[in-house]
C-alpha cells in the first residue's frame, strides 16, 4: 500500500489506480495536524429562542445568526496575542474562521473578498453565502493549472480549511470548505486538531432552538474541552454573524463577558 | 497603370477615369460604425404592473428597412419564446447594438440563475445593465435602454438609461426619435404636471393635482394615444405598436397596427 502510494503522490493532478489524489488527501492532513498554525475551531449555527423573535414574513425559521469560535494558540509569552488572526471578515455579512496554513487562507480570503465586492458592484446586492463559498472552492480546485494568461495560481492544493459563516436572504448559514474544493452546509461544525472530540460534543449538545447566549456558551464549552491550555479571554476568539449587525469579531470586553458567563455555568 | 489594356488608355476611350486627378485633394476615407434606425419606445409603471412599448418600424434615412422589427424583449426566459422571463428590456437607437445588448443581458440573467440559484431581481438587473453599458464607455452601445419588471414588493419598476449606463428609477419614460414629443405628454398625463384641482384657490395658489399610480386600462390607452400622435408628427415612427405588460401572472404581449405612411 505504502509503495503504491509513493508512486502516485508526486504528480499534483495524477490519479492513483484506485482513483485517489494523494496530494489532496495530504492537504487534508495539514488541517488536522497539530502545529502553531493549526487550531481548534468550533462553530455553532444557533437558532433563536423566545427572546429574539423576528417577525419578517420571508424569514423561514426564527433563525438569527451564527457564532464562530477559535483557539488562538499563544506559543510564547512574548507573542502578541492580537496578531494571531484566525477569524477574518470577508464582507459585511460574511466572515470565516480557518484551520491549517494561515498564509494559504489569505489567498482564499482575498479571492472571496474580491468576489463579494465584484458582486455588490455589478448587482447592487450582497453576495449570497453559498455563492461566496462556491467562489472560494472554485479557487481551491485551481491548483496545478498552468497560468499563462493570468497571474499564476497555486502549484499545490491549499493546506487550509475554512468555516464560512454568513447571513443572507435565506437566513444564517454555516459552510465548511475543504482544499479538495468540496463544501457542505452544517448546523454545527468543528475542524482542526481537536475536531473529532469537538464534533462529537456539538452533536450531543446542538439543538435548533439555541439562543445567542447559549450558542456562545456551547462554542466556548466545546473549545474548552479540546484545548490543552486553560481557556481564558486571551486564547480564544469569538465572532458572530447576525441580521442586524452582520459579521463582527468580539472585542476584549465582549470576550471577557462571554468567558465569564462560561465560568459561571461550569 | 492602364497600359496593360492596350496602347490607348481606356479612360480616354470611354470618357471616364478611375485614377484621381493629380491636383485633387486627398480623398478622406471614413468608416462610421453607427446608424440611427429611428423609432420610439415608452415605459409606464402602475401599482402592480409595468408596461414597455415600442413601434416596430426600422428606418435608415428615408428608407424603411422593416415594418416589423421589435424593440421590446423578454430577458432571462427559459426558451426562445421568452417563457418564464420576469424582466423586459426596450432598446432604441442603433438596432444592431440594441440586439447585441439584449443578447448579452439575457445571457447574464440566465447565468445568474445558474450561479446563485435564484432569479435575478429587477434592481440587480438594473445595476448590471448599467455596468454593462459603462464597460463600453469609449465605444458605447448606441441605444437608449429602458428596463422594466416588478420590484421586491410586487410594484411596477422601471429603469431608464443613457447610452453609457447612467440610470434612474422612474414612473414613466419615453425614448428614441419621438421622445421629445411623447415625454411632455407623459409628464402631464402620468405625473399630472401643470394640472391643478379646479377652484382650489386663485391663480398660482391653485393646488396641484397629486400623481398617483394609474390603472392598467388607463395606462394602455395612454400608450396607444402617445404612439398614434407620434406617428402623425414623426416620420420615423409607425407601422406597428408592440406592447409588453408585466404583472404577477407573467408577461403579456400585445400588437396593434399603426399607420404605415
Amino acid at each position: 500500500m505504502f509503495i503504491a502510494r509513493s508512486e502516485y503522490d508526486r504528480g499534483i493532478n495524477t490519479f492513483s489506480p484506485e482513483g485517489r489524489l494523494f496530494q489532496v488527501e495530504y492537504s487534508l492532513e495539514a488541517i488536522k495536524l497539530g502545529s502553531t498554525a493549526i487550531d481548534y475551531l468550533a462553530a455553532v449555527h444557533y437558532t433563536t429562542g423566545a427572546q429574539h423573535t423576528i417577525l419578517t414574513s420571508y424569514q423561514v425559521a426564527t433563525n438569527e445568526g451564527v457564532i464562530l469560535g477559535v483557539e488562538k494558540r499563544v506559543t510564547s509569552t512574548l507573542l502578541e496575542a492580537s496578531s494571531v488572526e484566525k477569524i477574518v471578515e470577508i464582507d459585511q455579512h460574511i466572515g470565516c474562521a480557518m484551520s491549517g496554513l494561515q498564509a494559504d487562507a489569505r489567498n482564499l480570503v482575498e479571492h472571496a473578498r474580491v468576489e463579494c465586492q465584484n458582486h455588490a458592484f455589478h448587482y447592487a446586492e450582497p453576495l449570497r453565502v453559498e455563492s461566496c463559498t462556491q467562489a472560494i472552492c472554485d479557487l481551491a480546485l485551481r491548483f496545478g493549472e498552468t497560468g499563462d494568461d493570468e497571474e499564476s495560481v497555486m502549484s499545490r492544493p491549499f493546506g487550509v480549511a475554512l468555516l464560512i459563516a454568513g447571513f443572507d436572504e435565506d437566513g444564517p448559514q454555516l459552510y465548511h470548505a475543504e482544499p479538495s474544493g468540496t463544501f457542505y452546509r452544517y448546523d454545527a461544525k468543528a475542524i482542526g486538531s481537536g475536531s473529532e472530540g469537538a464534533q462529537a460534543e456539538l452533536q450531543n449538545e446542538y439543538h435548533r432552538s439555541l439562543t445567542l447566549e447559549e450558542a456562545e456558551t456551547l462554542v466556548l464549552k466545546t473549545l474548552k474541552q479540546v484545548m490543552e491550555e486553560k481557556l481564558d479571554a486571551k486564547n480564544v476568539q469569538l465572532a458572530s454573524v447576525t441580521k442586524e449587525k452582520g459579521f463582527r469579531i468580539y472585542n476584549d470586553e465582549e470576550m471577557g463577558r462571554a468567558v465569564a458567563t462560561l465560568g459561571g455555568n461550569q | 497603370m492602364m497600359s496593360f489594356m492596350g496602347h490607348q488608355p481606356q479612360s480616354q476611350a470611354v470618357g471616364y477615369t478611375f485614377s484621381q486627378p493629380t491636383n485633387a485633394p486627398n480623398k478622406e476615407h471614413s468608416f462610421y460604425p453607427y446608424t440611427d434606425n429611428g423609432g420610439s419606445t415608452l415605459g409606464i409603471t402602475g401599482a402592480d404592473f409595468a408596461i414597455l412599448a415600442g413601434d416596430t418600424r426600422s428606418v435608415a434615412g428615408y428608407n424603411i428597412n422593416s415594418r416589423y422589427a421589435p424593440k421590446v424583449f423578454k430577458i432571462g426566459g427559459d426558451d426562445d419564446t421568452g417563457e418564464g422571463a420576469h424582466i423586459i428590456l426596450s432598446v432604441v437607437g442603433f438596432a444592431a447594438d440594441g440586439q447585441a445588448l439584449k443578447e448579452r443581458l439575457d445571457a447574464v440573467v440566465k447565468m445568474y440563475k445558474y450561479q446563485h440559484g435564484k432569479p435575478m431581481s429587477v434592481r440587480a438587473c438594473a445595476q448590471r445593465l448599467s455596468t454593462i453599458l459603462y464597460q463600453k464607455r469609449f465605444f458605447p452601445y448606441y441605444v437608449h435602454a429602458i428596463l422594466a419588471g416588478l420590484d421586491e414588493e410586487g410594484k411596477g419598476a422601471l429603469y431608464s438609461y443613457d447610452p453609457v449606463g447612467s440610470y434612474e428609477r422612474e414612473q414613466c419614460r419615453a425614448a428614441g426619435s419621438a421622445a421629445s414629443l411623447i415625454m411632455p405628454f407623459l409628464d402631464n398625463q402620468v405625473n399630472f404636471k401643470n394640472q391643478y384641482i379646479p377652484s382650489s384657490g386663485d391663480g398660482h395658489a391653485l393646488e396641484p393635482k397629486k400623481p398617483e399610480p394609474l390603472p392598467r386600462e388607463t395606462v394602455e390607452q395612454l400608450v396607444r394615444d402617445a404612439f398614434t400622435s407620434a406617428v402623425e408628427r414623426h416620420i420615423e415612427v409607425g407601422d406597428g405598436l408592440q406592447m409588453m405588460v408585466i404583472t404577477q401572472n407573467g408577461i403579456e404581449e400585445i400588437y396593434t397596427p399603426l399607420k404605415k405612411d
